[in-house]
């Protein structure tokens, strides 16, 4: 009763789950127009779009899509062979369990007789089983060894490792336990066997300890050879017909071995109840969450990986490009294979912002296009990270997902932008523009003694300013001042008054002068310098130091 | 002639015939390319976030290194990155020692044995000209190119040690052997404007806008370029180009190793010209008949 009343509660938040995911899907926008689409306008035209591919030449490719990159991870071996395989292990062994153990009352009952206790189901659930606990095994290790990819672990991997270790210690522990168990064996007996007397019972008790090590404690089964005959005429007889030897169980049974010694424990009635809950409440605890973890990948990545084989992400009517994007959030399984590989993850290590990493930035692209509000300051952390991209495309031609993580980035750039927060760069040239400010216009300025020289000190370069007698060549030679009529008011400073105030320890009026935010670096002045005076160089660290990240270094 | 070939981020999505081409005509060359998972030079890295520029331009130097492998970069930007990098590390050995440090962490050392080239400096330098010349076998006849040296090559002379700096020659006559003329004209040492996309556009295209028209002012029917951000800019300012402007621009832009492999008479697919815009088919009416230099050869 408890097991079917937690079942279908377990199934009915599932179903919930789903249709409030579904209903997501259809809702939430990224990128420039999504929003402008309903739900109603969105369903017609995912529904246009299926009918389209499925009615058509189409199909074919769909279904190869389906068998190649779904069933056989084709992305996923081409990337690591390591994921690869501890991902067929999992889902193999998932496959074959639910099939076979958890629905096969259902579903193979449906059409043949089902015995749990007989093979081939004895056997396959063992290696089922087997195979997903090594999958898990080998993810734990990948996760562990791989590097780089510690760093993108969050507690719901952990969690999701944690829930199918439970499932599947608990499932081969309560089965061991059975094997070993003597009051499973009696009750057994009683169900199944017809065994008249105590003499019958004592001969299969002799049989299934000696034969299948079953531990009945205190007491001795003499190793009679006729009582074992009986025993195995007896175990023909009323056994075999439903219950194959328990040694084809053989995680279980090896299991079974080694907890012999403490038998009695590890196998006590009220101990395998407690294995037999945990194992139900655990399978009915993902089924629940399922929707709501990544788990949900089951569903969403062979969908996401058909809709990519049969349509062209910038060719696609917008309404189902907002319905494919939001999809994506929740086709990533988190396997970081984009982290890993990502070209400028390197950079972490100075910038500590986690989603400057493909995966974590889809994270965060989650929580801003879903969760609703978010701090100005998040939105901040978000915007670095975003930008922290050198658009290398990597991570989309890796994601084993399908996912276009690069379009995702763009339509990222846009929503941001219009919140207000756009390229740092410009951002950053505008923050200067408003500190030098207060200066401009004025007649005298304050001049530090001590002038610039500590603060630019990256390159050791940058020093050279002191060395400018104001030729003027710089200023002569740069493309950007000549492409103004009057670039001193365009351009605020330009190069060779830039370099003159950094003499005087002008610091802000520096940093905030355009010429500063609109060098191209194309490195005519420095080349030009009569003086070897690293103009050039020299804005760049005045960039870098108007970003922050520039006046923390001691000099050498 | 064996380099780690280091591609950069723009080449693989945004500039992909440059990475077809350059490889078909390295391997017509002899020259020999090894792919590694590189990261970024750091080059996006320079305006903002100094110590990262340095600290990914170091890893992907040890990477190769750790291959005993010397750096072919087809893009300037990458190239002059890295220049960059190497002579600070040599000028500043405290910078040095703090990325290796950071190396170390994984594995990688930075000896500053790792030489990086630039596409053209090895096919001027260690594959020849006299080599180049005797695999053209298609020159083009009377075609009229001109050749944009790229900033981050060029300059600062002394970190890039590319060319010199105001009257550079190596892709004049890399461009020369394929049978074409190298035009004189106004912006060959100029800007393509890439570096402020983004950060200002106006800016950006007018560098781009001024070099396509400049170099058909002064009697060019195509650009040639070596860099991919060169390429993007003219693929933007093209996009960008309403019909009244057409005449001011020059008919195409072609990357370098594109218009070897013609000459070399590679198909047009092996280069994936179809790639490029505007569209090159043009330039093939340039080309020469196979035989006439075979019989110019015997005679």
């Amino acid at each position: 009763m408890f097991f079917k009343l937690s079942l279908y509660a377990a199934l009915l938040i599932c179903l919930l789950g789903l249709a409030y995911k579904v209903w997501t899907w259809l809702t939430t926008s990224i990128g420039p127009g999504s929003a402008a689409y309903t739900p109603g306008q969105r369903i017609r035209a995912a529904l246009k779009g299926m009918t389209q591919a499925v009615f058509s030449a189409k199909l074919g490719t769909i279904l190869k899509t389906l068998a190649l990159d779904g069933l056989l991870q084709r992305r996923s071996l081409a990337v690591s062979r390591l994921a690869w395989s501890a991902h067929m292990l999992i889902y193999a062994g998932f496959l074959l369990l639910l099939v076979l153990h958890a629905l096969g009352g259902v579903l193979i009952a449906a059409w043949t007789e089902y015995y749990p206790t007989l093979n081939p189901y004895l056997f396959l659930r063992n290696l089922a089983g087997l195979m997903l606990l090594a999958g898990v095994a080998l993810v734990i290790y990948r996760r562990i060894k791989v590097p780089g990819l510690r760093a993108t672990t969050r507690q719901v991997d952990r969690a999701a490792i944690a829930l199918l270790a439970v499932i599947m210690l608990s499932g081969f522990w309560l089965e061991a336990g059975k094997a070993l168990s003597p009051h499973v064996f009696d009750q057994m007996v009683s169900d199944w066997a017809d065994a008249g007397n105590q003499a019958e019972v004592q001969a299969l008790r002799s049989f299934w300890s000696r034969e299948y090590g079953v531990a009945f404690p205190g007491q001795k089964i003499p190793p009679e050879d006729a009582l074992l005959a009986q025993g195995r005429e007896l175990n023909e007889q009323y056994c075999a017909n439903c219950h194959a030897a328990p040694q084809w169980a053989f995680g279980s049974y090896l299991l079974s071995r080694a907890f012999k010694p403490a038998a009695a424990a590890l196998t006590s009635p009220g101990l395998l109840d407690v294995l037999y809950y945990l194992h139900f409440l655990a399978c009915w605890l993902g089924l629940a969450l399922l929707p709501f973890t990544k788990f949900l990948h089951l569903f969403t990545t062979p969908l996401l990986l058909m809709i990519n084989s049969v349509s062209d992400r910038q060719k696609m009517d917008p309404a189902n490009r907002a319905t494919v994007r939001a999809l994506e959030l929740d086709a990533c399984m988190h396997c970081a294979v984009c982290s890993i590989h990502c070209s400028v993850a390197v950079a972490l290590r100075n910038v500590p912002n986690l989603t400057l990493l493909p995966s974590e930035k889809l994270a965060a692209l989650d929580r801003t296009a879903r969760g609703g509000a978010l701090e100005r300051g998040d939105l901040e952390v978000v915007r670095e990270g975003c930008y922290i991209c050198s658009s290398c495309y990597r991570c989309t031609r890796l994601c084993t997902a399908g996912i276009n993580l690069q379009d995702l980035w763009f339509a990222q750039k846009e929503d941001l932008l219009a919140q207000g927060l756009g390229e740092p760069y410009v951002d950053l040239a505008k923050a200067a523009d408003r500190a030098a400010e207060a200066s401009r216009g004025q007649s005298l300025l304050r001049v530090r003694q001590e002038g610039f020289q500590h603060e630019l000190k990256l390159s050791a370069q940058a020093g050279t300013f002191s060395e400018c007698y104001r030729c003027q060549t710089c200023t002569n030679v740069c493309p950007v001042v000549f492409q103004y009529q009057w670039p001193r008011q365009e351009l605020d400073l330009l190069p060779h008054q830039i370099m003159h105030s950094l003499g005087l320890g002008l610091r802000e009026e520096a940093m905030g002068a355009r010429m500063v935010w609109y060098c191209l670096t194309c490195y005519h002045c420095q080349e030009a310098c009569p003086m070897g005076v690293q103009v050039t160089d020299v804005l760049f660290e005045l960039r870098n130091l108007a970003a922050g990240g520039g006046s923390t270094r001691e000099d050498s | 002639m064996r380099y780690a070939l280091f591609l950069g981020c723009k080449i693989p999505y945004f500039v992909p015939q440059y990475e077809v081409s350059t490889r078909r005509v390295l391997a017509e060359l002899g020259v020999e390319l090894v792919d590694l998972e590189f990261n970024c030079c750091g080059y996006p890295f320079r305006h903002l976030y100094f110590s990262s520029y340095l600290l990914a331009a170091a890893r992907a130097l040890a990477l190769a290194e750790s291959q005993g492998l010397d750096i072919l970069t087809p893009c300037k930007c990458c190239f002059g990155s890295f220049k960059r990098a190497q002579f600070l590390f040599r000028d500043k050995p405290a910078l040095q020692q703090e990325v290796a440090a950071e190396l170390a962490a994984e594995g990688l050392t930075y000896s500053g044995r790792c030489q990086v080239k630039h596409l053209q400096s090895v096919l001027y330098h260690d594959v020849g000209l006299e080599a180049i010349k005797g695999r053209v076998v298609r020159p083009f006849s009377k075609l009229n190119a001109a050749v944009m040296y790229g900033c981050h090559a060029l300059r600062p002379s002394r970190v890039t040690g590319f060319d010199n700096p105001y009257a550079p020659v190596i892709v004049d006559r890399l461009v020369e052997a394929t049978g074409a003329v190298s035009v004189p004209w106004e912006g060959k040492l100029q800007c393509c404007g890439a570096p402020l996309r983004g950060k200002n556009d106006e800016i950006s295209l007018a560098m781009i806008r001024e070099r396509l028209s400049e170099c058909r002012t002064d009697g060019a029917e195509v650009l040639v370029v070596d860099c991919p951000y060169s390429q993007m800019q003219s693929d933007w300012a093209f996009d960008l180009m309403q019909p009244k402007d057409s005449r001011e621009y020059v008919q195409g832009t072609v990357l370098y190793p594109q218009l070897l492999g013609l000459a070399m008479d590679l198909k047009p697919q092996e280069l994936a010209l179809e790639l490029s815009t505007p569209d090159l088919s043009y330039l093939l009416s340039f080309l020469s008949d196979p035989q006439a230099k075979a019989a110019q050869a015997r005679r």
